[in-house]
């Protein structure tokens, strides 16, 4: 028996019906109707709960009929059938013509020819040949009187019956002759009582049912025990004393739609808020760049492998920018060439003035952190989480488009070791690493350079990122004469592990049902 | 970067010893190689080279050679500039003020190729049989060299020959494409060199390099035997070179002498420290080139850079001692001299990788190992901030969560269909493609646009999520790029609102409630102004104006176009610029 767990969850309508009735008791909704004073919703709810739960068992089903009284059957009873009507009118003032009855019983046309069609053949009425309606009923006239009589009579019933409602059951059988003449099936229009017809389910307590009803009892249940607590009650005072019902709390809620942020993007902005935390500085810049910034500024030679046609996307129209800022441009070109003021020898090779115009697609986020060089501060921390763009076919490794986290600081007395003192910073910080290794790395604008490896708690070991001191012949044409250390970590991995995924792709899914059930854990 | 795949034994072989697999990959670090693939059982192993200014580690020979001077202890390491850089001397290298004899060997220039192709270098080995590994390793040398340094063959080309055929002087000519013929390597039977370069298979892959030009490159003995149709293919008969020849040609051409040199000397020390003797060859030109008329190859061209002590002191962060540095260098296999303060250091004939004092520090770095450079967390106090754009999307981000919102990311590039075809009728695609930053080497027609509005992602999404819950709403803050004459790049990127509501009961009033939600706690005043935009069902479409200007549009979406993305349910779209916005906040 589960009834332990069922009196948690009883409704209290049902602890109502369960404490009214006792076994062997027949149960059904109008059973419920009558005793309880509940209505036919609310007994057919405590039912259906109760036999769910097998609390109730089911004794017997049968159909009744019932009449129910129509807005005519109303009118009927108040003013008197037609026939009635029409009787007495030409009782009381006959001999008269049928349209003169109609004035005076205030009936259509229509119900006084019926009604003296009717009466006439019992022969209550008669017509003459002027067409003049009289009473001439005799001794023939009780028995039609005695029907007029009991239709009034079952109307007046009728009509003083909760919802207008008779029982065909607890008719005469010339009360269900008569009721029958003026009772229709379907629709109410023209006549008095509606015919209804339904089911009636009985049911008695079952075992259970009956230890239920012990259950309430000795939990002291009423049924009364109050669901939402209301305004009303709070303005009245009439909480005090009230019993609230015990919900039951294990019950799966329901789902609920909410508006939330997209853990992808949460995962990057807590990383700018961990370095903005660190002391740097956030930078941004168009999407569409220059060959000059995107790799020209940065000391890449135009012939450098990796500016080839197949790993850039240049811009359709305008394939070129209008200018490049000066003095910037000359400088570099120079610096190219034969390395200008910075103590380089250059690429020597003639520098082409009208490629470093063509306009491409972001390719590195390195791009910022050379814009930045003129006008940042020293000393001077700066980062960007920036959107690239790479000639790559889209795979769960590679997109076409991602967010590279790059950086840059600048200070008199910045160095190797504080690059990789910063270095180890970001892992602990923004990785959680538990150890750390430099190695020499490789990357065109900058000298040395460095990669960082990590172990992270849950990935092992990886590349987090490479870093290096930009190379002279990147600063000093910005006008930057102190060292600058430069930086890029690759978050996506982190990311896609925070957000439980392994596929690129997925960081932009389209999925509104995989963002809305996509869940990130804190980063730690 | 290039990856080589190489004998596993025959590195060890060259770095004069061996190493566990975990020791393998410490020691790779100080020629910033990895292992890509470990050692198979055929004894390959994959390594992946990351520096690309340093191709003479491309080869077995050459990595083995960094690994051997690096862990070289005693007389191995170099102490000054007169010490040979290892136990191989390199003495086969003429200086551009000192040749060495070549002999017969020589190679005489066409002057026809000034303007074509203009530069050869080239040397002979004589040794024992060549071995197939050994051959194996050459093929491979010559391709990663000449087509991650070489630029696919177009700044380097290299071909391998049978000396013993070839009778010196060599001629380098420009001919006529259609007249000359030969049998090329992998062909039984005499082309043209037009033909070759449209039926031969290595034909058709480099011979775009030559193709616009009205005479090719070509090389043959002085008897007229066909060595080559640079940069395409060798000739079958004294360009088929096979394991068990003794004696072997190699040259060189190019468009840039010095690279060209480089590739040259690499191959040459190459072939040395796997046991060959290198016989010089001299090129004779009829035109000037940076080192005279006459050149004797393997040259030694580079120059000796120096660098300040306390230079490489203030980058490095640490105290460094004269004779340790020099020594240090050493195991970089550079020879190096230091006097005040001054350390001179000599690049080895292989490399041509110091453009900047700046490279010497980094081979000390490296000659150190990162050991001897402890951190230390910067110093400076600096002030972090987020920029402006950034604390306003978050704003905006918040207030649009508070309203239900679940944000969105998307990618930027996308398609012709997806940003101009799904929102327009065929009347307004055009304007709206001149209006959009298009890519004009696109991989894909999937990535071909740069977007011009969110609108279109975030009806990309609802046009695959009609299986969740309804009411959707979505919204993304990003870029978006437009079109802008007046701009020097002729376009703008602009940080943008975009939000979609696609619900039966999604409509104008509903966007519009959030809309002036969203202004009242922005702090703004705006006015929704009648506008004619196909792209939503008309009179039921806003312009949103804030002082007259207009900062973005909401409404709801045309069916048609809701019909074009395949979504069967109401969408009604807010979509707005947040950098004029935020300039308008600000000039409050």
């Amino acid at each position: 028996m589960q009834t332990d767990e069922d009196i948690k969850s009883l409704h209290p309508l049902e602890v109502t019906v369960l404490r009214r009735y006792n076994t062997g008791d027949v149960l059904s909704a109008s059973v419920l109707q009558g005793d309880l004073g509940l209505n036919v919703g609310q007994s057919n709810q405590a039912l259906s709960w109760l036999a769910a739960r097998e609390s109730l068992q089911e004794h017997n089903r049968r159909i009744i009929t019932r009449y129910e009284l129509t807005e005519l059957g109303r009118d009927y009873a108040e003013h008197g059938t037609p026939e009635e009507r029409v009787q007495d009118a030409a009782r009381e003032h006959g001999p008269l013509p049928l349209p003169r009855i109609a004035e005076l019983t205030g009936l259509p046309n229509k119900d006084v020819g019926s009604a003296f069609g009717k009466l006439s053949k019992q022969g209550v009425l008669g017509m003459d040949g002027e067409k003049q309606v009289s009473y001439v009923a005799a001794d023939g006239a009780s028995a039609a009187q005695a029907d007029i009589d009991m239709v009034r009579t079952l109307l007046r019933r009728a009509a003083a019956a909760p919802q207008g409602l008779l029982e065909e059951n607890e008719l005469g059988d010339d009360e269900r002759r008569l009721i029958g003449e003026i009772s229709k099936k379907r629709g109410s229009s023209g006549a008095a009582f509606r015919v209804v017809e339904s089911e009636i389910v009985e049911y008695t307590l079952t075992e259970h049912g009956t230890a239920l009803r012990a259950a309430v009892e000795a939990a002291g249940l009423s049924g009364k025990e109050v669901g939402a607590l209301t305004p009303a009650m709070l303005r009245d005072g009439s909480w005090k004393g009230t019993n609230f019902r015990s919900y039951s709390i294990q019950v799966p809620p329901s789902r609920l739609l909410i508006g939330r942020r997209n853990p992808y993007c949460s995962y990057l902005d807590q990383v700018k808020d961990k370095l903005v935390s660190l002391g740097f500085e956030e930078f941004d810049g168009p999407l569409v760049e220059t060959e000059f910034w995107n790799s020209d500024a940065l000391f890449m030679p135009q012939f450098h492998s990796a500016r080839d046609i197949h790993d850039v996307y240049y811009v359709a129209d305008p394939p070129h920018a209008q200018e490049i800022q000066e003095p910037f441009l000359s400088r570099v070109a120079a610096t190219h060439e034969n390395g200008w003021d910075t103590g380089s020898s250059g690429w020597d090779y003639t520098f082409d003035r009208d490629f470093t115009r063509r306009l491409i697609l972001r390719s590195q986020g390195t791009v910022m952190s050379a814009k930045t060089l003129h006008q940042a501060k020293v000393p001077g921390k700066y980062f960007g989480i920036l959107r690239c763009f790479r000639y790559d076919q889209v795979d769960a490794t590679h997109l076409s488009d991602f967010y590279q986290t790059e950086g840059i600081v600048l200070g008199e007395d910045v160095n190797l070791r504080t690059l990789m003192g910063m270095l180890e910073m970001f892992a602990v910080e923004l990785a959680g690493a538990t150890d750390v290794k430099c190695v020499p790395g490789y990357f065109p604008f900058t000298e040395p350079s460095v990669e960082i490896h990590i172990k992270h708690p849950e990935l092992g070991w990886f590349e987090l990122g490479g870093a290096g001191i930009f190379r002279p012949e990147v600063t000093e044409p910005m006008g930057v004469s102190v060292p600058v250390l430069a930086w890029g970590l690759g978050i996506d991995r982190m990311a896609l592990m925070h957000l439980g995924l392994n596929d690129l792709r997925e960081l932009f899914s389209p999925n509104i049902e995989n963002v809305r059930l996509r869940t990130g854990k804190q980063a730690g | 970067m290039p990856k080589i795949e190489l004998q596993q034994d025959e590195l060890f072989r060259y770095s004069g010893r061996n190493f566990g697999a975990d020791e393998l990959e410490e020691a790779l670090t100080i020629a910033k190689a990895e292992i890509d693939d470990p050692v198979d059982k055929d004894g390959l192993i994959k390594i992946e080279l990351n520096d690309t200014n340093r191709p003479d580690l491309w080869s077995t020979a050459g990595l083995g050679r960094a690994l051997r001077l690096y862990h070289a202890t005693g007389n191995a390491a170099p102490t000054s500039a007169a010490a040979p850089a290892a136990a191989v001397n390199y003495d086969f290298f003429s200086r551009p003020e000192s040749p060495v004899e070549a002999g017969n060997r020589r190679i005489v220039v066409d002057s026809e190729l000034a303007e074509r192709r203009p530069y050869i270098a080239a040397f002979a080995i004589s040794g024992p049989p060549i071995a197939e590994v050994l051959l194996d390793d050459l093929i491979q040398t010559q391709e990663k060299l000449c087509w991650n340094y070489g630029r696919k063959r177009k700044a380097i080309a290299m071909g391998v020959y049978r000396e013993d055929k070839i009778q010196y002087p060599v001629r380098y000519r420009a001919v006529d494409p259609d007249c000359t013929t030969f049998v090329p390597l992998g062909l039984d039977n005499e082309l043209s060199l037009r033909q070759i370069i449209e039926q031969h298979p290595k034909g058709r892959e480099f011979g775009g390099i030559v193709a616009a030009l009205d005479k090719f490159p070509f090389l043959t003995d002085n008897s007229g035997a066909v060595l080559s149709f640079p940069p395409v293919i060798n000739s079958a008969d004294v360009g088929a070179v096979q394991a068990g020849d003794t004696n072997l040609f190699i040259e060189m051409t190019g468009t840039d002498l010095k690279p060209l040199l480089l590739a040259c000397s690499i191959v040459a020390c190459d072939l040395a420290d796997a046991g060959y003797t290198v016989h010089p060859v001299q090129v004779e030109y009829p035109y000037d080139t940076p080192f005279g008329r006459t050149i004797v190859s393997p040259l030694y061209f580079q120059k000796p850079v120096s660098v300040e002590l306390a230079y490489a002191e203030r980058l490095l962060g640490v105290a460094l001692n004269e004779d340790e540095a020099v020594q240090r260098l050493g195991k970089m296999g550079v020879r190096a001299e230091a006097a005040s303060g001054l350390i001179t250091a000599y690049p080895p004939e292989y490399r041509n990788d110091f453009l900047h004092p700046v490279d010497v520090v980094e081979d000390l770095m490296i000659g150190y190992g990162m050991n001897a450079f402890p951190s230390e967390p910067p110093r400076d106090f600096t002030v972090g901030r987020l920029t402006e754009a950034e604390i306003f999307s978050r704003e905006v981000k918040t207030l649009l969560v508070g309203m239900g919102y679940q944000e969105m990311i998307f990618n930027y590039l996308g398609s012709r269909r997806d940003f101009i075809d799904n929102m327009y009728s065929h009347e307004q695609r055009t304007a709206a493609a001149d209006a959009c930053v298009r890519i004009a080497n696109p991989m894909s027609e999937n990535f071909e646009f740069v977007r011009p509005s969110i609108i279109p992602q975030l009806l990309g999404a609802e046009s695959v999520s009609a299986h969740a819950v309804y009411p959707h709403y979505i919204f993304e803050v990003g870029k978006v790029a437009v079109r802008d004459a007046d701009d020097n790049y002729g376009s703008r990127t602009v940080t943008a609102l975009g939000a979609v509501v696609a619900d039966a009961d999604a409509g104008f009033n509903l966007v519009s409630s959030q809309a002036a939600a969203l202004f009242f706690y922005l702090g703004l005043e705006y006015e929704p102004s009648v506008v004619d935009d196909p792209r939503f069902l008309a009179g039921r479409v806003a312009s949103l104006l804030v002082k007259g200007e207009r900062v973005g549009i909401l409404g709801e979406l045309h069916p048609q176009v809701l019909e074009n993305w395949g979504v069967t349910v109401p969408c009604a779209v807010i979509e707005l610029d947040l950098d004029h916005l935020q300039k308008a906040i600000g000039s409050d």
